[in-house]
């Protein structure tokens, strides 16, 4: 074999190598990462109001957040509605703040169930439904789905609720029950 | 033979144009509540003849619009509900008819589709008009053996034309859709 061909298969095997590298990049990528984890720090949410005024996720940073995204026209999410409102009534003065996002496509239905339901804890919505941007960020497949934050923005429990809810913002905020 | 195969085929395309369906109602059950999955969006979302669905709180529905002009396939739809895991616990019809006459135990051909309208009283369906189907897996079982009791044809155990609906010139096996009004 003289040098030219040597060097033609080498450059043949290198371009294997990288076609090898990209697909295995390739595979990685498009192999979704799964929902958000405990211990995992939560991506900031930059949505508007029920006024059009633009409200962070990370402007909540330093309070005990429970992100919650849910729908009007979802029977389980509103029938939860009223403990969250027990709980958020209870903690708030220690540091406890619900950050809702809302997957309506009709906002008039959205703000028709806040009102309803009594919601006055910060309440955005991301108008798209399950295809919108942060719902397919936060791999949101149902709701309701929620996630509960320390103070430092990391996620401590995914979907809490009832008794198991209470007790861990209580831990979080060193408060009793 | 052949030609009156033809012939019955041509008839079968000539009278398809007697309506267009619209837009459906379908209700889903299964565990969860169906509204709040993402998996039944998505796997309705896959078949071409829909423009949009939206949930209907009001009858913890979904709320379907076909694309104008879009052949429906009724199947179809009931099988992306069980692929995302559900059932169809109702799915009814929305569509523009035109002189459609329907008679209580007999076989109509709308759109390619042959319907055998089942516990309705003789009429003309005319302009905009609802149709449920009642075959097995599009109600629940209670209902569905109600309906079964309407005719003694027994396309309705299976959705599929038998030597009882040959009459209609229904080809054999032809899938059958058993509707009420």
């Amino acid at each position: 074999m003289n040098t030219f061909a040597a060097k033609y298969l080498i450059k043949i095997r290198f371009s294997f190598l990288v076609t090898g590298l990209v697909s295995c990049f390739l595979l990685f990528s498009i192999s979704a990462p799964a929902q958000l984890a405990p211990g995992q720090k939560a991506p900031d949410i930059v949505l508007p109001d029920e006024n059009g005024r633009i409200k962070k996720l990370s402007d909540l940073n330093g309070k005990v957040v429970l992100v919650d995204f849910w729908a009007s026209w979802c029977g389980p999410c509103r029938r939860a509605n009223p403990s969250l409102v027990l709980l958020y009534n209870k903690y708030k003065k220690s540091g406890f703040e619900i950050y809702s996002v809302s997957i309506d496509d009709e906002k008039k239905a959205w703000k028709n169930a806040i009102e309803q339901d009594k919601l006055s804890w910060s309440n955005v919505i991301e108008t798209g439904g399950w295809e919108g941007r942060v719902a397919t960020n936060w791999k949101v497949d149902i709701v309701p789905t929620s996630y509960l934050l320390d103070r430092s923005g990391k996620v401590i429990v995914v979907d809490p609720f009832g008794k198991q809810l209470e007790r861990a913002v209580a831990k979080q905020l060193n408060v009793k029950e | 033979m052949k030609k009156i195969f033809v012939i019955l085929i041509l008839l079968g395309t000539v009278v398809t144009t007697n309506a267009q369906f619209k837009s459906a109602m379908l209700q889903a059950s299964g565990l969860t509540c169906a509204m709040c999955t993402k998996a039944i969006n998505k796997s309705l979302e896959k078949l071409s003849f829909i423009q949009s669905i939206n949930p209907d709180i009001k009858n913890s529905a979904f709320n379907i619009q076909f694309k104008q002009g879009a052949s429906v396939n009724i199947d179809q739809l009931k099988k992306a509900v069980q692929d995302a895991g559900f059932s169809v616990a109702r799915l009814k019809l929305t569509g523009n008819f035109i002189n459609v006459a329907v008679k209580n135990d007999e076989h109509v051909q709308i759109n390619g589709n042959t319907f055998h309208f089942l516990n309705v009283s003789n009429q003309t369906l005319d302009g905009k008009r609802e149709i449920t189907i009642v075959d097995k897996n599009f109600v629940n079982t209670k209902e569905f053996n109600k309906f079964s009791e309407a005719t003694q044809m027994t396309c309705v155990k299976t959705g599929h034309a038998a030597a009882c609906c040959s009459k209609d010139g229904i080809k054999d096996n032809a899938r059958v859709y058993h509707v009420t009004i």
